[in-house]
């Protein structure tokens, strides 16, 4: 268990540095593969509690390092109106929130039903993007939504959610390896057959 | 609840509240620390894409023809800015004489640099380049291009070596700019979720009766501490006039798909 929360962390971590060679396909409307977001969903859906709320906050707090634009700068005089920076940090709620998401369909997991999952994260990434983007409004003002920017959050939603049978299959390669079972009553159903 | 997940909930909430009370530059030396350690990944992926688009280019062009070809741009881009840093001294020495209160011009210093990188963010329209504070590049420096203003500096990695450029199409991106002929000034900014091929700005906060029209340019006006005076913007598309005040759509001058190779203003008027 401890192994396989520590691997679950190290490929958080593996995410970070892929994510910055995953481009934006600006044929699909910017639309990107979040892997981070993708990794963090399913890892969620099969640890505990505590684990998950880890992987949020160490998620949530790279993401930000990452992302965090600075401040405006210039003469407060000629820019009086100046467009707010959303605060550091705020993407460690949305993980967590994400995170106990995913953890609702923990027993469907357990029974081996990644497939839910699977279609879960895709979900999870769209109300990600909704409430990031709904954040900015907020913050912002001007209430704003483009087709193109909702065509972008559906794209990226999409294309992230197709990459999650391939983060699952890792991750039962990962738990196979650390002798640890991450969909417990699936293995207790197949036993006496 | 079982009392360990209670006692990680209350400690991630703890984290959270941590993090959201830190201040900037407390938010930029993680930043920091973060793209440190990234720094060997980022090197490493930015040669294999320079390789990879050097490959693909070699088929259209000789290599030396490319060398050329990309000196040739690079003098272009400075004999342009030269030139309009000139027309804009010229009446600048005209007023000055004038008004009989002559302050010396300095220099116009400008770094090359490379876009290395485009949209690395989700939500904010930046790119990176591949020239830091090794080069004399900080914060808050204009970027410029053949055609016209691009951005500024948001952020210098600490390795030296590369710098973020948030771009005039994002919202946070906040120019003061004057329309050619005219005495409007406003503020430009890009407009929010403006991920399209072709993105348009807005001018803010004309004045009601702003005698503004489409096809009319849109120049910084040097106000605001971050932009030099004079550098093109775009020109006017649409003007939408209000009860108190008047915006106008902006077509930016700078083909924001198409950024290879990009000037940052170390220094200009002193």
């Amino acid at each position: 268990m401890i192994r396989y929360s520590i691997a679950t962390i190290l490929l958080l971590l593996a995410a970070f540095v892929v994510q910055q060679f995953l481009p934006a396909f600006t044929g699909i409307h910017h639309s990107r593969i979040l892997l981070v977001q993708l990794l963090f969903l399913c890892c969620a859906v099969t640890v505990g509690q505590p684990t998950m709320l880890l992987l949020a906050f160490i998620g949530g707090f790279f993401w930000d390092a990452q992302c965090a634009l600075g401040p405006h700068g210039g003469d407060p005089e000629v820019y009086r109106q100046q467009v707010e920076n959303l605060r550091f940090g705020y993407s460690i709620l949305l993980f967590g929130g994400m995170g106990f998401l995913m953890q609702g369909i923990q027993p469907l997991f357990k029974q081996g039903k990644w497939h839910f999952s699977a279609l879960l994260s895709g979900i999870a990434v769209l109300l990600y993007l909704t409430a990031e983007y709904t954040i900015i409004n907020f913050v912002r003002g001007e209430f704003t939504l483009s087709r193109a920017t909702m065509l972008q959050m559906t794209y990226t939603s999409v294309l992230t959610m197709l990459f999650s049978p391939i983060v699952f299959w890792m991750l039962f390669t990962i738990a196979r390896s650390c002798d640890h079972s991450i969909k417990p009553e699936a293995g207790r159903r197949r036993r006496p057959r | 609840m079982k009392p360990l997940n209670l006692i990680a909930l209350l400690l991630f909430l703890g984290g959270a509240v941590w993090a959201l009370t830190r201040s900037d530059r407390s938010v930029r030396e993680i930043q920091n620390a973060y793209y440190s350690a990234m720094a060997p990944f980022l090197k490493s992926g930015s040669k294999l894409e320079t390789h990879a688009r050097a490959f693909l280019e070699e088929t259209r062009h000789s290599k030396k023809l490319e060398a050329e070809l990309e000196t040739t741009r690079e003098q272009l881009g400075r004999l342009r800015l030269i030139e309009s840093r000139f027309r804009a001294l010229e009446q600048e020495n005209s007023q000055l004489r004038h008004a009989l209160n002559f302050k010396e011009a300095t220099r116009f210093d400008v770094v090359a640099a490379r876009v290395i990188r485009r949209n690395p963010t989700t939500w904010w329209q930046t790119v990176e380049i591949d020239a830091g504070s090794k080069r004399g590049i900080g914060t808050q420096l204009a970027v410029l291009s053949n055609e016209g203003l691009v951005g500024k500096i948001d952020r210098v990695d600490s390795g030296g070596e590369r710098s973020s450029v948030l771009l005039l199409t994002d919202e946070k991106c906040q120019v003061s700019a004057r329309v050619e002929g005219s005495p409007e000034v406003g503020i430009l900014s890009g407009q929010r979720g403006g991920f399209d091929a072709d993105p348009m700005l807005r001018l803010r906060f004309l004045s009601a009766n702003a005698a503004v029209r489409p096809g009319q340019r849109v120049f910084t006006t040097g106000r605001g501490g971050i932009f030099q005076a004079n550098i093109l913007l775009g020109t006017i598309h649409s003007v939408d006039k209000g009860a108190l005040d008047s915006e106008a759509l902006v077509r930016p001058s700078v083909n924001f798909a198409d950024l290879g190779a990009v000037f940052v203003v170390l220094s200009a008027d002193s």
